[in-house]
């Protein structure tokens, strides 16, 4: 078996087990926690179109997560318009949002990208806590939208038991993953990719680098949109606190970062180190020590910031490496470069 | 209108805008030299302030004699904050040019900072006392300026005049100057940049202390205050530009003036959202700000 072989065999395994996973985890408070890893994983995948490689750090996500959320909430409530449908609308009027907010800022410096964004958010979240309405669409203020039980089933995006969830978001994930493997291939990718590191080099070898920066924006915008339906879905009660705040924003890039901003596996692999510490350290210091879980959580932003700016999936690519090679057969020299075939960018 | 009731908003949103100026001045200074954004300001700022609060809690003082020891608590907690997690990821990051991972960093002290406070003062709002400052007003005819507010003014024109002098007059400042005009050659002339660049951060933040200092004889103390001040502080240093000192003293008048004369025309919780509006709109038409040089870092 040659290293490719092994990793294919590998990803194939890990594919099957989270579909089976449902059969071995039955209680729903561990099925919720792996639907919302699994949301992250996935809003932090979208995050990564523009965040990892086109080299910018957008801070305000939580738009198009909290955009997608009262736009499918607001068509069934008000039209009985199925948040499936919902959901498209949700990402198609996110990525308009998306262009005309990326169209200006994304020519700007780093530093006053992440500003703009994060102004961006706080933005919409005071217009939307201040709006009972916003033209037809009903917003309700700060007391937000609480969807009703419906007995529609599939078509009203309800389920009685956590196991559709799962499924669906599992089945976002793979999807949204095998996206960004796409992209990071063809020429978007490599125009992203140049663009980020050397945007003068790039732009004067001829490549439209705000372009495809925007068009990348576009797309992140819609995907996320999609999982901000996922979660009104999900939790039946939208307010802006909960879909429009800065925290989630941030979340999405440290996610991004610990894991490895720019690669394929990184957002995933920073969801199931991240998530968990923040689930857990809840769950066992929120009532004894309040503010506990978010210093273990800043901690480890500031460490892993310090040994791996580029995040672990790069130390974790090479315990891999090391692995696959080991199962190898002898004579299969490609594993070098198999190794490091997944690494789209450098980072930061 | 009565003239009187609009010259008294005005003047409350200067003197008010004035005290945000200096709440942002750290964060330029920090930027014009370091060319990062600190998002740990706010955090400074709540340190400061939890500074200022004990010693007068404890030794009855008037809370600006605070100020002795909260500079130097401050610069020196700025100083190592830089060299011990800040300097390392420049060396690591030498060759990227806008250094993304020092703003999670920095919001990585702030949630430390931020919960530290939280699990060790817990999350009641605390009022200073004994409160020498408390409510006393100035009355001149039928304007009443509050005192802790004007003392803050005051206090921040000192701030910028001695920040003024240090930058122009002494070796240290020059240093700081060049650079944040431009390291390497500030290097190759002799200066060593990690000290200049530990030596800036530990005076932003001494001026978040002193900012948190003047904010507690007139504000509620407690762990998240900063995060509030975080965010007018971005808004306020990119009006005016990033890493002008000017232009955080007018972003922060025009930011007061929006949020005290605006009530009278508009809902309260309007203001913000013209806050964000202007700041959006600087970003888009004039992204240097009112005062900032063109970027070119």
């Amino acid at each position: 078996m040659s290293p490719k072989q092994f990793k294919q065999t590998l990803l194939a395994v890990l594919v099957i087990t989270a579909f089976l996973l449902p059969l071995a985890v039955q209680s729903p408070t561990y099925l919720h926690i792996l639907i919302m890893l699994y949301l992250y994983a996935y809003m932090t995948t979208s995050w990564n179109l523009v965040g990892g490689f086109a080299g910018v750090l957008p801070l305000g996500h939580s738009v198009f997560v909290g955009i997608g959320a009262y736009i499918s909430t607001a068509l069934w409530l008000q039209w009985g318009i199925s948040p499936w449908l919902g959901m498209l609308a949700g990402g198609v009027v996110a990525a308009g949002v998306g262009y005309l907010i990326g169209k200006p800022t994304l020519k700007m410096r780093g530093a006053y990208f992440a500003l703009s964004t994060m102004a961006f958010v706080e933005g919409v979240r005071v217009i939307v806590e201040n709006l009972d309405y916003l033209g037809p669409l009903k917003l309700n203020g700060p007391r937000g939208l609480n969807i009703p039980p419906a007995d529609g089933g599939f078509w009203a995006f309800q389920f009685s038991s956590k196991e559709p969830y799962y499924y669906i978001i599992l089945i976002m994930l793979i999807g949204v993953a095998l996206l960004t493997w796409y992209i990071s291939r063809s020429k978007l990718g490599y125009c992203l990719q140049a663009g980020g590191e050397e945007p003068e080099a790039a732009q004067a070898l001829g490549v439209n680098v705000a372009r495809s920066k925007v068009i990348a924006m576009v797309m992140s915008s819609f995907l996320t949109a999609i999982a901000g339906s996922f979660l009104a879905q999900l939790t039946l009660f939208i307010y802006p606190k909960s879909v429009l705040t800065l925290d989630l924003s941030f979340e999405l890039a440290f996610i991004a970062l610990v894991g490895g901003r720019g690669y394929i596996a990184g957002p995933i692999l920073g969801a199931f180190l991240l998530r968990p510490v923040s689930e857990f350290s809840r769950i066992y210091f929120g009532d004894s020590l309040p503010g506990m879980h978010l210093i273990i959580y800043g901690v480890i932003l500031i460490v892993v910031m310090l040994y791996q700016p580029r995040g672990l999936a790069e130390p974790f690519g090479r315990l891999f490496d090391s692995v696959a090679r080991k199962f190898a057969t002898k004579d299969d020299d490609t594993a070098q470069t198999v190794g490091s075939s997944d690494k789209v960018k450098g980072g930061a | 209108m009565d003239l009187v009731f609009l010259l008294q908003d005005v003047i409350n949103g200067v003197l008010m805008g004035s005290i945000y100026g200096l709440v942002a001045l750290g964060l330029t200074l920090i930027f014009g030299v370091l060319k990062v954004i600190n998002f740990a300001h706010g955090s400074f700022i709540m340190v400061g302030m939890f500074v200022g609060y004990w010693i007068v809690l404890f030794t009855g003082l008037h809370p600006y004699l605070a100020l002795v020891l909260v500079v130097p608590v401050m610069f020196f907690f700025g100083y190592a904050v830089q060299h011990w997690l800040i300097r390392p990821i420049f060396i690591a990051e030498r060759d990227v040019r806008e250094p993304i991972t020092v703003i999670i960093v920095t919001t990585g002290i702030w949630y430390v900072l931020d919960n530290l406070a939280l699990l060790l003062f817990g999350p009641d709002y605390r009022a200073l006392s004994p409160n020498p400052l408390k409510g006393e007003m100035l009355e001149l005819g039928e304007i009443f300026i509050s005192i802790p507010k004007f003392y803050g003014f005051l206090t921040t024109i000192a701030t910028c005049a001695g920040l003024y002098w240090f930058m122009q007059k002494t070796r240290t400042g020059r240093a700081i100057r060049a650079v944040s005009l431009d390291r390497d050659a500030a290097s190759m002339m002799g200066i060593n940049q990690w000290k200049i660049f530990n030596i800036a951060f530990g005076i932003g933040t001494a001026v978040a202390g002193i900012a948190g200092v003047v904010l507690t004889p007139f504000y509620n103390v407690y762990p998240s205050v900063g995060v509030p001040f975080d965010v007018k502080s971005f808004v306020i240093v990119v009006l005016g530009g990033l890493g002008s000192i000017p232009g955080a003293l007018l972003g922060g008048v025009i930011i007061g003036l929006i949020e005290s004369l605006g009530p009278i025309y508009m809902t309260a919780t309007w203001t913000e959202a013209i806050v964000y509006g202007l700041f959006l709109m600087v970003l888009f038409f004039k992204p240097s700000g009112l005062f900032g040089q063109k970027h070119d870092w």
